[in-house]
């Protein structure tokens, strides 16, 4: 494996300076992601609020696009079919011109034939029709640049008809039939009129080649919005129906965990009840034989009576001991429990008030100690009187416990609020403190810092005030230095928790 | 009449039972108790019925109740004394391992005349037993019993 690899990365720094391209060759092993795939993970990146808009978006933005052609489309249709209805006219205009100079023609040679008035002013009455020929044609081919030459043309062609018509017509006023009889069998214009029809056609020509080229324009066009909307409306839908499942799959996974939430809660509330059927069963049979233990014990000794050496009454009084301890633990074990599930009462408690009885009601077992108190007037909370009761009964208790080995006991119970919403209650003594690196072990349940023959106790005190306050929303915390004294806090918020 | 009247004991348990009993014997009482080992017995022993056909008539002076026993359970046996008239005055006292609040609760609403918790302390036991058998056993004035024609139940 060595051997191979390091010739190989000798070669490839040899050759590097050489030919710089072929080391970035080889290592184009990895196949670059297609935008496709790039745009794939993108989505599935997404959370399904965003994948839902990108897929309106989508649709929204295909929608504009096809308003935006088929907007664009449909103004070359109606454009265009303003310039057919345009050259209709102009087509209808030619065709009465030509008509027009043809009757001209006409009228003038059988004036000069007849010297009939009547065709005389038929003929003025044409050419005064003129001007206003030419300002419509001049209308109608604005814009058109072959077409404005042609009717430039056409004009000056009329122009001389007309002038070499009316000259004759002056010359036969003048002379009579004779002098203008030549002229009268062939028309004063042949030549002009002639020029006038071939112009006209081209004309003609010109405007039915435009118009046929706009008609398949418009049908180009037709085509193709009828196929973009198609296209168009197709896409739409697939993207409607990819949003229609995302939405869909989306709320069927909601249910979905609903559901479980719902199965879950069930499960839970069936264990609740287990556990309460547990705790009961723990509560009436395993005290029974711990009794039976102490109580036959007792029996025994009683039994025995005077004959019962040293060793063996200490025995004895070892078994009812245990006997009694695990019969306080079961009993502490029961108010954990119970504290957890025992439905919460939502009143205001006097903390003032609640310190003054717990004192009131130790005091028995205060008798032989010195104690020096210090205690602030404290506030009243939100909370369950019984529980909190529990919480401070278990940290005077203890204060007092870990201070049993001082000459003067000092217990200090205070409240400060520093911060809104939440009042933080300590009790603090100068007894045997702890280290702060057990301060997270504190408040577990059987977690002791100190061996049974130092100070008795279960560890679970500290574990339900935890318990307490927390169903409480608030917290507790502790600081300590061996040797010294220790400091419990609890934090109280101050509103009334919302279940 | 105090003195001549039975102290009835339910208690499904041998050794609790031995316990109590000796417990009354520090008292000399322990002769005056009868002891039944389940609830079947105890309405046995009150209706006279069973192995207790042939007994002196007339109710205990006091009956202790465990909660847990078998066939019939102390609540059922405490719903069928305070819901019978003949038997409604015996005194009955709740005594069992249990501290359960909605078991002191049951009891006081079915009419409990009191309710104790055995100590697991034997100490404490023996003090609460010998204290019960002798207040409710000796000091306690029980009812005066009406003179009955019939002592079966009247249902």
């Amino acid at each position: 494996m060595l051997l191979r690899t390091v010739p190989s990365m000798d070669t490839s720094t040899h050759n590097q300076p050489q030919i710089p391209v072929a080391p970035q060759d080889e290592p184009q092993a990895p196949p670059a992601p297609t935008p496709i795939a790039s745009l794939n993970t993108w989505f599935r990146s997404l959370t399904i609020e965003r994948r839902i808009l990108a897929g309106f978006s989508l649709v929204f933005t295909g929608i504009l696009i096809i308003s935006a052609v088929s907007y664009r489309n449909t103004t070359v249709l109606i454009a265009n079919s303003r310039l057919d209805a345009r050259s209709h006219e102009l087509l209808q205009l030619l065709a009465n011109i030509e008509a027009a100079m043809d009757d001209a023609e006409n009228h003038h040679r059988r004036y000069l034939v007849t010297g009939e008035v009547a065709y005389l002013k038929s003929f003025k009455s044409l050419t005064e029709q003129k001007p206003s020929y030419v300002k419509y044609l001049k209308s109608l081919t604005i814009g058109v640049a072959s077409q404005e030459a042609h009717v430039n043309v056409l004009e000056r062609l009329i122009d001389q008809q007309i002038t070499m018509e009316t000259g004759a017509i002056a010359r036969r006023d003048a002379g009579g039939f004779q002098a203008v009889r030549r002229i009268a069998l062939e028309g004063a214009a042949k030549k002009e009129l002639a020029a006038i029809h071939r112009i006209i056609g081209e004309m003609e020509l010109e405007e039915q080649e435009a118009l046929r080229r706009r008609v398949g324009e418009s049908a180009y066009s037709t085509t193709n919005t009828v196929v973009l909307l198609a296209l168009g409306a197709l896409l739409q839908l697939v993207l409607l129906a990819s949003v229609y499942y995302l939405i869909r799959h989306d709320i069927t996974e909601r249910r979905r965990v609903a559901n479980e939430l719902q199965h879950r809660g069930e499960l839970l509330e069936a264990a609740n009840k287990e556990l309460e059927a547990f705790s009961y069963s723990v509560s009436h049979d395993l005290r029974a034989p711990l009794r039976h233990i102490d109580g036959y014990a007792s029996l025994l000794r009683k039994a025995i009576g005077d004959s019962l050496n040293d060793k063996a009454a200490r025995y004895l009084k070892t078994l009812s001991d245990s006997a009694r301890q695990m019969g306080q633990l079961i009993d502490d074990l029961l108010v954990f429990s119970r504290m957890g599930r025992q439905e919460m009462l939502h009143t205001t408690v006097n903390l003032d008030q609640l310190i003054q009885t717990i004192l009131y009601d130790l005091r028995l077992d205060l008798q032989g100690r010195e104690i020096s108190w210090t205690i602030e007037t404290l506030p009243e909370v939100p909370g369950d009187p019984t529980m909190l009761r529990q919480v401070f009964v278990n940290l005077i208790s203890n204060a007092i416990k870990f201070t049993s080995t001082r000459p003067i006991a000092k217990i200090a119970i205070g409240a400060d609020r520093k911060t809104s919403g939440e009042v933080v209650v300590f009790v603090r003594d100068n007894g045997v403190g702890f280290d702060m690196q057990y301060e997270a072990k504190l408040f577990g349940v059987f977690q002791r810092l100190h061996r049974a023959e130092e100070f008795e106790g279960t560890g679970i005190g500290l574990a339900n005030v935890r318990r307490i306050v927390h169903r409480h929303g608030g917290r507790v915390w502790a600081e300590g230095v061996p040797d010294q004294g220790a400091t419990f806090y609890v934090g109280l918020p101050t509103s009334r928790l919302r279940t | 009449m105090t003195a001549t009247k039975p102290i009835l004991l339910a208690e499904d348990d041998p050794r609790d039972a031995e316990l109590a009993l000796a417990a009354m014997d520090e008292e000399h009482i322990s002769d005056k108790v009868v002891l039944c080992h389940d609830g079947a017995e105890v309405l046995d022993y009150l209706y006279c019925r069973g192995k207790f056909k042939s007994r002196l008539k007339g109710n205990p002076a006091v009956v202790f109740l465990d909660l847990k026993m078998p066939k019939v359970n102390g609540l059922e046996v405490l719903r069928t004394i305070k819901s019978d008239l003949s038997l409604r005055p015996i005194p009955v006292v709740m005594l069992t391992s249990s501290r359960e609040e909605k078991d002191l609760a049951e009891s006081y609403a079915l009419g409990a005349n009191a309710y104790v918790v055995k100590p697991v302390e034997f100490h404490q036991f023996l003090t609460a037993v010998k204290e019960l058998g002798t207040f409710w056993g000796l000091i306690n004035e029980p009812p005066p019993e009406r003179p009955r024609s019939n002592n079966q139940p009247s249902y």
